[in-house]
Formats: C-alpha cells, structure tokens, sequence
C-alpha cells in the first residue's frame, strides 16, 4: 500500500514536473515587435527570428536577433514591403534543440510567419529546418557560416562556406606561415568536414598535415596537444577548437613559445568577441578569414554606416561579429527584401524563385548575391591579423567568392 | 629527456588543479556526508570575484585573496540559510544544492553576458630551462596546492579544532554528548569547504578564462576523484583527484584524446567496481 503510494505521488511529481518544465519551455522567450504603422487592407509582413537567445551562445543569437530588429526598423521606416508593414516575431532556441523545435513550431503554426531566419550551430539547423521546410513549408534563411552540404530546398544558407574560408585563406598561410600544418579540433560536425576541405586545399597548394586530431568538447587541457605541434615542428596550427577548450589551448601554445618560434596560429571563426578570450599578447599574430571586421569600417563606408547604426541602438556586449552570425542575418533579411520586392508577393514559392537570384549592392564587407540554383551566397571574404587586440587586414579577395556548394 | 620534463611538468600542473578544486569538496563530502552540486559554482565565484577585481582596476592578485574569504562567507550563510535544513535527507540536499549552483551558474552567466573573458595571470609569461618553456603562472598552482594541502593536513590533524572536526566526522552524536557543537562545526566546514573552492577558482581562472560553465565542467572530475578516493576522510578525496587529474592529462598523451576521455570514466568505474571504499577508506586523518 504505502509502495503504491509513492508510486503515485512520484508520478504526480513526474507529471507536475513535466508541465512545469513545458511550460517554462513553450511560454516564455517569445517576443513580437509590431511595426508602428498600418496598411489599411493588408495585414503585415510576418518575419520569424528563431535564435539562441539564452544558453552558452546567447552572446550570439541576442546579436542576431539585434541585427533582425534594426534591420526590419529600417525597412519598416522605409515604408515597409510591398506597402505593408513587417512584424518581427522572435522566438529563444536556447542553445537546446528540443526546446527549439517546440518554439519553432509556435512561429509556424501559431504566428503563421512567413519566413523563418535563425539557428546558429548545426545541430540547431538541423533539428529545426525539418518543421520548418518541409512540415511547416515555409522559407529558411541559415545565417552562420559552417560546414557545408546543406542542400535541402528551400533553405538559404547566407554564412560563409569552407570553400569561401579556405580557397584564399590557406595559400596566404602557406605563405606567411609554412607548409606543415596541425589541424587540432573539436569532435563534432564543421570540424570534421571543415578539415576534409582544408586538407584538400592545403595538400593541393604543396603543403603538408602533419597531424589531425579530435578532442572532447569541454577538454581544457591541451599539454599533450601543445607538445606535439612543438615537436613535430609544425609552422600552421589551422584550429577548430572552440570554447571554452580553445582559451586554454592558445595560452599553452603561447607558453610554449610556439608564436617566439615562428609560427602561425589559424582560426576561421575568430571574430571581435572571441578576441577577449585570450589576453592581446598570447594571440599576437593570429589570422582569421571572414565576411566582415569591424576595422572594415575605416575605409568601407556602407560598413561603416551599418556599424555605426547596430552600435548606436545596441550598446554593450553584443557585438556586431561575423563568427556570431550577425552579417549573415543582415545578408539574409536584405537578400529576402530583395526577393519580396521582384516577386511581389510573400507565398513561398514566388519568394524563393526570386531569392535563388537576389542581389545586394550594399552589406558589411561589400555587396552579396545568391549562386543561382544552389542557395547559397557569393560574398566577400577578408583575411585579417590579430595585432594587439585588433584586427588588420592583411588580404581581401578579388571579387565575390563562390561558395562552391550544391 | 626534455620533452619527458614538459610531459610531467605538465600533468603534474593539472593534477595539482583537479586537486585545488576537489579539496573542498572532497572535506564537505566526507564531513557532512552530502555532496554539494553547488561547488563547481563556488569555484565560478572564485573565478568572478578575481575577474570583478580586475575589471574595477584593482592588481589581479588582490580578488584572488579576497575570493575564498568572500566565497567561504556566502558558504557559510548558506549553510546556515538552506543546506542546514537538509543533513536528514542528504538526497534532498543534494538536489537543493543543484538548485543552489544552478541560479548561481546563471547569474553569473547574465553578469558576463555569456561570453568569455580573460583575467590576466599576476605572475605571467614562461619560465624558460634552454628550448623547454614551462607555465610560470602553473608553477605558481602547484606550489599554491601544495601549500594549501599541507595546511589543511595541519588543520586537521595537529590543532585543537581539527580534533573536534575529526570527532564531528567520526561520530556526531558523541561529539555532541562531549561538549561539541556539531552544528557550528558543519558551518565551518561548508564555509571552509566554499573557500577552498572559492580560491581554487581564483587561481586557475588566468589558465581558463572566465565563463558561465567554468565550474560544471571540473563537477564530474570531481565527484569520481572523490568516489575513487573515497568519502570519509581529508587524505582520500585528494589522492582520488590526484589519480583522476593525472589519468585525464596523462592518457591524451599516448592515445586519442576523444578515446582517453572515455576511458578515465570507465577506469574509475571499474576501480569502484572492485572498491567500493575507494582508496583510502575513512582511515587517518
């Protein structure tokens, strides 16, 4: 009897558990910004943001979601689209797949928005582009850069690829760095096919890799790592280690004298926020390769006015990054824009017809266009050097860089 | 020869850090009987307290001294607060403390903006023997471990009031019956057990940097340290994270590190497996 009575309250304790934590998971972390005007005999425009809001990203996705704000602001005091306004609806992905697609759906199913822009790590695009694309049939706009193969219709990936990463950024290495390269990284997906690519490249260009190895998420100690660079006399570390492992990782190399000898220290994904992780003298010399710096702003006035406006209505820790997906959701909103206008229309279709062509002339870093037919985005790239807790430009390509994918 | 020096040198320097940061839980473990969830946070604290220093302009070395005495305050007024409610269900409190640790991780989290920063070393750069380079600031971290664990074995086993703690542990009820206040006792631990914490936070903040999860991630570490070293003692828990901390820099030296990962888990299982008392079982001091 008494067995059978803690069965039930631990059920009942089970089952009030549950709601309580649906509840927290579906009713808080949605936000709707309306446009401060009307038209008469439309509805407005319904803009979905699904980001990482909270969790250990949240720096990101709340950049994200800023860059969403200012730019339907600005559309909306535009006189908006088509005529209509856009409402901005914003939904927390909280770095948690299974909270995501719960809030994804609510953006699909209950706001009816019609397109969605957001998810920052791959795991996150791909739980969510399911209901979103294919059970939600609605447009996906993916912001961040990563590893590539995502192919699925009707998605839009506006991040830089690792064509578009590696193409321009290795032989610069080779060049200013060396020939043996150590390819250290974390143990999950854009690593994994990230190097697959720089191999090719690396190899194809004569250069050599001489070791490439997978770590736990959360290591934090790189000794073993950190020695065999030194012996191996390796001349490029090209890393993917992330945080919180990659602080740690750069400071043992630096303590090692790795930077003293010569060598050159690689990361794809360092922007301005990742920057503070290491003090300026340990990541002296450190080069990255991305769609947009803010030093950018110096001599790119179109950067410059978009930088300037993110920072006037957005002061703080946020920043206005390329690693944090910030451009992409620039590139995104606008490239739709642009896509809206020519179809002169919102359903899906007619949207996508014209987004697989759209153009803009004006972004940060430069202007970008959709690869016709493989929904992905020719921009810019830039190769940049830490110097002194800066960044500065050491390489800009030619034209537009293809993204070679699909 | 040289590169033998460095390997040591550096799993020696993240053993001592398993080591700082088992310490205190290891003496609330095996004081109290009840494992605090909330001492990775603890260690976070450490680490922000150093960081908030910094930030106001103050010399590094200044939040590190304050910390534990910072963090061993909010300990014991936690102590007194919540986890004193709880020594008859030590599953409850261990959940309490979960909860505890969980709103601390997340405040601090909104406080840096989930982001990560770096908080200088006081004594920073390499110490350099020819081509070999070692940490400066590392070696700093073993002595300081050294140090802090000889005065912890003096505490306990030479003074007056480690004999009362040691009573305390051994057998409260008559503890109490001689004259001892076992309640007081308990505060002082947990509070002692939080600066412990609190400092080791402190410390290894200039090797990790500062960020939300900085605590979480050495929890597991150390709650098999001290599963492998066994509750009940001061000795046990330290030479559980001296074991755990060296397999875990030791092993990605000669195998993959994703494989190494995995298997200090599944040795310190099977070691429990087959003693369950763990190392040192509740004998000494």
């Amino acid at each position: 009897m008494s067995i059978e009575r803690t069965h039930q309250t631990r059920r009942r304790f089970l089952s009030n558990f549950a709601f309580a934590s649906g509840a927290i998971a579906t009713g808080l972390g949605s936000w709707v910004i309306r446009p401060d005007w009307a038209n008469a005999a439309e509805p407005p425009i319904k803009v979905g943001i699904a980001t990482d809001l909270t969790g250990p990203i949240g720096y990101a996705g709340n950049a994200d979601a800023n860059v969403a704000k200012m730019v339907i602001k600005e559309i909306n005091a535009g006189g908006g689209l088509l005529g209509r306004p856009l409402e901005l609806y914003i939904e927390d992905t909280a770095s948690n797949e299974s909270v995501a697609v719960g809030n994804v759906r609510k953006l699909i199913q209950r706001d009816k928005v019609d397109m969605v822009l957001g998810g920052i790590t791959s795991s996150m695009r791909n739980a969510i582009k399911d209901p979103i694309v294919v059970r939600g049939k609605t447009l996906y706009i993916y912001p961040q850069l990563y590893e590539g193969k995502e192919c699925t219709p009707y998605l839009f990936c506006t991040g830089p690829t690792p064509a578009q990463q590696c193409d321009e950024f290795i032989p610069w290495l080779i060049k200013n760095g060396g020939k043996k390269f150590a390819l250290p990284s974390a143990n999950y997906v854009w690593p994994h096919l990230l190097n697959e690519y720089a191999r090719k490249v690396i190899e194809s260009n004569g250069g050599e890799v001489v070791f490439e190895e997978y770590y736990p998420l959360d290591q934090i100690d790189f000794s073993a790592t950190v020695n065999r660079i030194m012996t191996n006399k390796v001349e490029v570390v090209f890393n993917t280690v992330i945080p919180p492992g990659v602080g740690p990782f750069f400071k043992q190399l630096y303590e090692a004298g790795f930077q003293k000898n010569g060598g050159r220290l690689s990361c794809v994904y360092y922007d301005e926020n990742t920057l503070n992780i290491n003090q300026a003298n340990e990541i002296e010399g450190l080069a990255s390769c991305l769609d947009y710096f803010k030093v950018l702003t110096r001599d790119d006035p179109v950067s410059a006015k978009i930088q300037s406006a993110y920072d006037k209505d957005f002061p703080g820790n946020f920043l206005f990054a390329a690693g944090s997906a910030a451009t992409g959701t620039y590139r995104g909103l606008k490239l739709w824009e642009a896509a809206v206008k020519e179809a002169g229309k919102v359903d899906r279709e007619a949207v996508a017809a014209a987004l697989d062509h759209a153009k803009i002339a004006e972004g940060p870093g430069g202007p970008a266009e959709m690869v016709p037919g493989k929904r992905h985005c020719k921009m810019k790239m830039y190769t940049a050097v830490a110097k002194g807790g800066n960044y500065e430009i050491v390489g800009r390509s030619d034209g537009l860089v293809d993204p070679k994918e699909c | 020869m040289a590169n033998a020096f460095v390997a040591s040198f550096e799993i020696l320097s993240f053993g001592a850090i398993i080591v700082l940061v088992v310490l205190g839980l290891g003496i609330i473990a095996s004081m109290m009987g009840i494992f605090n969830f909330a001492q990775g946070e603890f260690v976070l604290l450490g680490a922000y307290v150093t960081y908030l220093a910094y930030s106001k302009g103050l010399p590094v070395w200044v939040g590190m001294l304050a910390a534990p005495f910072l963090v061993g305050a909010l300990g014991f007024v936690l102590e007194a607060l919540i986890i004193r409610r709880f020594y008859a269900a030590p599953i409850v409190a261990m959940l309490g403390t979960y909860a505890l640790g969980l709103i601390i991780r997340e405040c601090v989290r909104g406080l840096i903006g989930g982001l990560y920063i770096s908080v200088p070393e006081p004594i920073g750069g390499s110490i350099d023997f020819g081509a070999v380079h070692i940490s400066a600031w590392r070696s700093t971290i073993i002595a300081v471990t050294g140090v802090v664990m000889a005065g912890c074995y003096l505490l306990l086993s030479r003074t007056s009031f480690g004999l009362r703690v040691r009573a305390t542990l051994e057998n409260p009820a008559l503890a109490r019956a001689s004259g001892i206040s076992t309640s007081a006792i308990y505060g002082a631990a947990f509070a002692f057990g939080a600066a412990l914490a609190g400092l080791a936070g402190a410390l290894i903040v200039p090797v990790f940097s500062l960020f939300a999860d900085l605590g979480i991630r050495f929890l597991i570490q150390g709650f098999v340290a001290v599963m492998v070293g066994g509750v009940g003692s001061f000795i046990g828990p330290v030479a559980g994270a001296g074991v755990i901390g060296t397999l875990s820099a030791a092993l990605p030296w000669v195998m993959a590190p994703v494989v190494a990962d995995v298997l200090v888990f599944v040795l310190a299982i099977a070691f429990i497996k087959f003693r369950p008392q763990g190392l040192i079982s509740g004998k000494g001091v």
